[in-house]
């Protein structure tokens, strides 16, 4: 590899939720700059593995290494080079925007005023400059996603989890993040990017990991995986790695049951 | 936004905080902006922009303010026993043992959700912040909020201490006040920790809300017996020791005002004061060890696997078929019944007045006993008594347009429904059937053994009544779907509704009274009620979508 120390580091992690297992024995090592397209089915462990990486969730096995410092020492620290949009817009909406941003600034240690002059300024670029003041019970889903993509990017963070993150975004907006993506990237960020949205996922990673049942079942760049799979598509590729090949009965049984056939 | 006074104070101790390990300016960040929040409990969403501009200059006046002064009226319980006399031991115990259990319950009941709020989690812990901040940050939170109720509470007792007791005993009872509200902060949070390390959060959730039941039962039942333990305490007993009331925390705080202020210098009020002092600071210091574990388990309320246990549906569907007539009607009687089980703040709000309106029959069955006797109550027509049972039947209406999901509600508008006769009458079939038949029927068991079974007729009356009573209850609230608005956006007006709905009750139960001195009145009332009932529910509930 040629970077000199993976920002992020995982080895042999594993967990499970009373008897269920999420996650079996992922290793996985990410470098600067790296754009990771992190897929998988439904409840394949894609949420969790970030959970983990933030700290929210512990009591799991294996290590975490993150800017090369193992996370369980309870020092928490390194999150303050980590921004994090959720893939559940958890947000305190009876806050204002500018109530909001400021007191997420602060919890990463930046002065009141210069959050402030920040927020302000991507707030207007996201086009929701005017309801800057207002409170985001009044806000659109789009328009909480831009406040969520903005808080997690206040502090300048190194490393990014974006879970979902144009999840309500109109067209053009979506277009924007993509390029604020691959911009940051390129500043030598390295973003940690899930997603079910495919197509966007082949176009801004250059590196894809695919995981299963909580195991990583692909791990690669799209042309890697492209030559193993022989697909033409992330998409097509998605369903050969994961073993669904069947979505055609799938929905001539669903059409027919909805018809009132058997 | 606005900097609180309590924040203010707060930063005087902000040595402590800073050793204990917590990053002071970011606990106090995360404070002042629960308490933004907290001013702005009332949701904007249902306002139009207008409105709301006028909504958000008064908001963060919240209703807190009112229940402020609530408490300060319930504060006279503690006047008695403070002027009572100088046997402080007896006196204070009660002042104490009020003021402990008013404050835990209001704690569990009403701050439990500070606790246990694991939105948190996702929100602050995926920034640098530690465990202890954030616990910390609960901490002050919820204490801030229990410091202003307890001196509304005893704010009146403080003044009648420093009037008939001087400034010395006025400064212990101050400082015992102070340190009584940490201690019972920090033993709820141990509870939690407790019922947290063996149960999984419904349980919990459970729990809360069978505490509110009890805490409703009690204040009610409790204010009858003051009068009483006033008799039994009198003016000269003479404390005796006994090696039990080592375990009566209420006494360990009364234990200083005879040491301090009745000069006794006897070892057991020494132990007792010593107890006072370092107990709460044992269990402060096991809580700051205890608190990752606390955390840890808090993240089982988030799995919320608790599947439905397969649920006799043939029972419920053999009721929907014998009382609903159209499907819809049955539809929304099960819908209902869902509902209701699932919905957490239903129960919360409804619970306690099914407490009452258990409770509230048998007070004045108690009263009379003990001026009169039983013989002569059992002949009496103080059965009447069992139309308080009816007073839950407001609120419980008034709550069923409510819910925490209540934008699930477009699936009415969706659905090819006309109108509205089957939505509610299969949804008050349903709270007939889940809240109202059981109570109901339990009281007639009870007071069917008290007054015999000439009571029967009376009893069956009284059903009929209390269904009209349901459809008087639909007419004169504000209309709105079942389970279609969010808490908090009407109500306030609504309150005082109960009261002219009171004196209707009133008055149809007064009909009966008189009705019973004529023969067969009541065979009469009864078939007259059950034709408007016949009348009343086919035509009332008809409102177009």
């Amino acid at each position: 590899m040629d970077f000199q120390e993976p920002i992020i580091e995982i080895k042999d992690l594993s967990m499970d939720y009373g008897g269920k297992v999420v996650l079996n024995n992922i290793n996985l090592k990410v470098g600067k700059g790296e754009i990771i397209g992190y897929i998988g089915p439904n409840g394949a462990g894609k949420s969790t593995t970030v959970k983990i990486m933030l700290g929210l969730v512990n009591r799991y096995g294996g290590q975490v290494r993150i800017l090369g410092k193992d996370i369980s020492d309870g020092n928490v620290e390194y999150k303050r080079k980590i921004g994090y949009v959720p893939e559940v817009a958890e947000i305190y909406d009876n806050l204002s925007a500018k109530e909001y941003l400021t007191f997420v600034g602060e919890l990463y240690g930046l002065g009141e005023e210069e959050i402030d002059n920040k927020a302000k300024k991507l707030m207007r670029m996201f086009e929701i400059g005017e309801v800057y003041n207002s409170r985001m019970t009044s806000y659109s889903k789009g328009m909480r996603q831009k406040v969520l993509i903005i808080s997690s990017l206040l502090h300048n963070p190194d490393i990014l989890f974006f879970d979902e993150p144009l999840s309500g975004l109109d067209a053009n907006s979506v277009i924007v993040v993509k390029e604020i993506l691959k911009q940051l990237a390129l500043q030598g960020k390295t973003i940690f990017y899930s997603s079910h949205i495919m197509e966007v996922v082949e176009k801004i990673s250059n590196r894809i990991v695919l995981i299963k049942n909580g195991r990583i079942v692909a791990d690669g760049t799209f042309e890697q995986l492209k030559e193993k799979s022989k697909e033409g598509s992330l998409e097509e590729i998605f369903n050969n790695l994961t073993g669904f090949n069947n979505h055609k009965e799938i929905a001539e049984q669903f059409v027919a049951v909805v018809q009132g056939g058997q | 936004m606005k900097d609180f006074i309590a924040l203010k104070l707060l930063d005087r101790f902000k040595g402590i905080f800073k050793k204990m390990g917590i990053d002071y300016h970011v606990m106090r960040r995360i404070v002042q902006i629960k308490l933004t929040m907290d001013g702005r409990r009332v949701p904007t969403i249902m306002n139009s922009s207008s409105k709301r501009k006028k909504n958000e200059e008064n908001k963060d006046k919240n209703l807190f303010k009112t229940s402020l002064l609530i408490y300060f009226f319930i504060g006279i319980v503690f006047l008695p026993f403070i002027l009572m006399g100088k046997n402080y031991i007896f006196q204070m115990s009660f002042v104490f043992g009020i003021l402990i259990f008013l404050l835990m319950t209001t704690l569990i009941s009403d701050f439990s959700s500070v606790f246990l709020d694991i939105r948190d989690k996702n929100i602050i812990f995926s920034k640098p912040v530690k465990n202890i901040t954030l616990s910390g940050a609960k901490f002050i939170h919820i204490l801030i909020y229990m410091i202003s109720i307890t001196f509304s509470l005893s704010a009146l007792g403080l003044i009648a201490s420093l009037i008939r007791h001087g400034v010395l005993f006025f400064l212990i009872f101050l400082i015992e006040i102070i340190f009584i509200d940490i201690f019972v902060v920090v033993l709820s949070a141990l509870i939690y920790l407790f019922i947290l390390r063996f149960f999984d959060g419904e349980k919990l959730k459970d729990i809360i809300n069978y505490v509110q039941i009890i805490l409703t039962i009690t204040i009610t039942v409790g204010y009858q017996f003051i009068g009483r333990i006033f008799n039994i305490v009198g003016y000269n007993v003479v404390y005796v020791p006994k090696w039990w009331q080592y375990f009566i925390i209420p006494m360990w705080f009364s234990a200083p005002f005879e040491l301090i202020n009745n000069g006794s210098t006897k070892i057991y009020f020494v132990i007792l004061t010593a107890l006072a002092i370092v107990i709460p600071i044992i269990a402060i210091i096991i809580y700051i060890k205890l608190l990752p574990t606390f955390e840890k388990n808090l993240q089982k309320l988030n799995n919320n696997y608790s599947q439905n246990k397969n649920q006799n549906y043939k029972f419920t569907n053999g009721i929907s078929n014998l009382i609903c007539s159209t499907k819809v009607e049955k539809t929304f009687f099960r819908f209902c019944l869902d509902m209701m089980k699932n919905e957490r703040n239903f129960k919360l709000k409804v619970y306690p007045s099914l407490g009452f309106s258990i409770v509230l029959p048998f007070i004045f069955l108690f009263s009379y006993i003990r001026d009169e006797g039983f013989s002569t109550m059992a002949s009496s027509k103080l059965y009447f008594t069992i139309y308080f049972c009816a007073l839950m039947l407001p609120s419980v209406i008034m709550m069923i347009k409510y819910s925490e999901k209540y934008k699930g509600a477009w699936i009415y508008k969706v659905a090819p429904l006309a109108e509205t006769s089957d939505i509610y009458k299969g949804t008050f079939k349903a709270l007939i059937v889940k809240l109202i038949l059981p109570i109901y029927f339990l009281e007639c068991m009870i007071f069917i053994a008290i007054f015999g079974i000439r009571i029967i007729p009376d009893l069956i009356l009284i059903f009929l009544i209390m269904l009209i009573y349901v459809v008087v209850c639909f007419s004169l609230f504000k209309k709105a779907l079942p389970f279609s608005e969010a808490y908090g956006t009407g109500g306030q007006g609504e309150g005082m509704i109960i009261i002219p709905m009171m004196i209707i009750l009133g008055v149809m139960a007064l009909i009966h009274f008189f009705v019973t001195t004529i023969q067969y009145g009541v065979f009469i009332y009864i078939i007259i009620a059950l034709l408007v009932n016949i009348f009343a529910w086919k035509k009332a509930f008809k409102i177009v979508l």
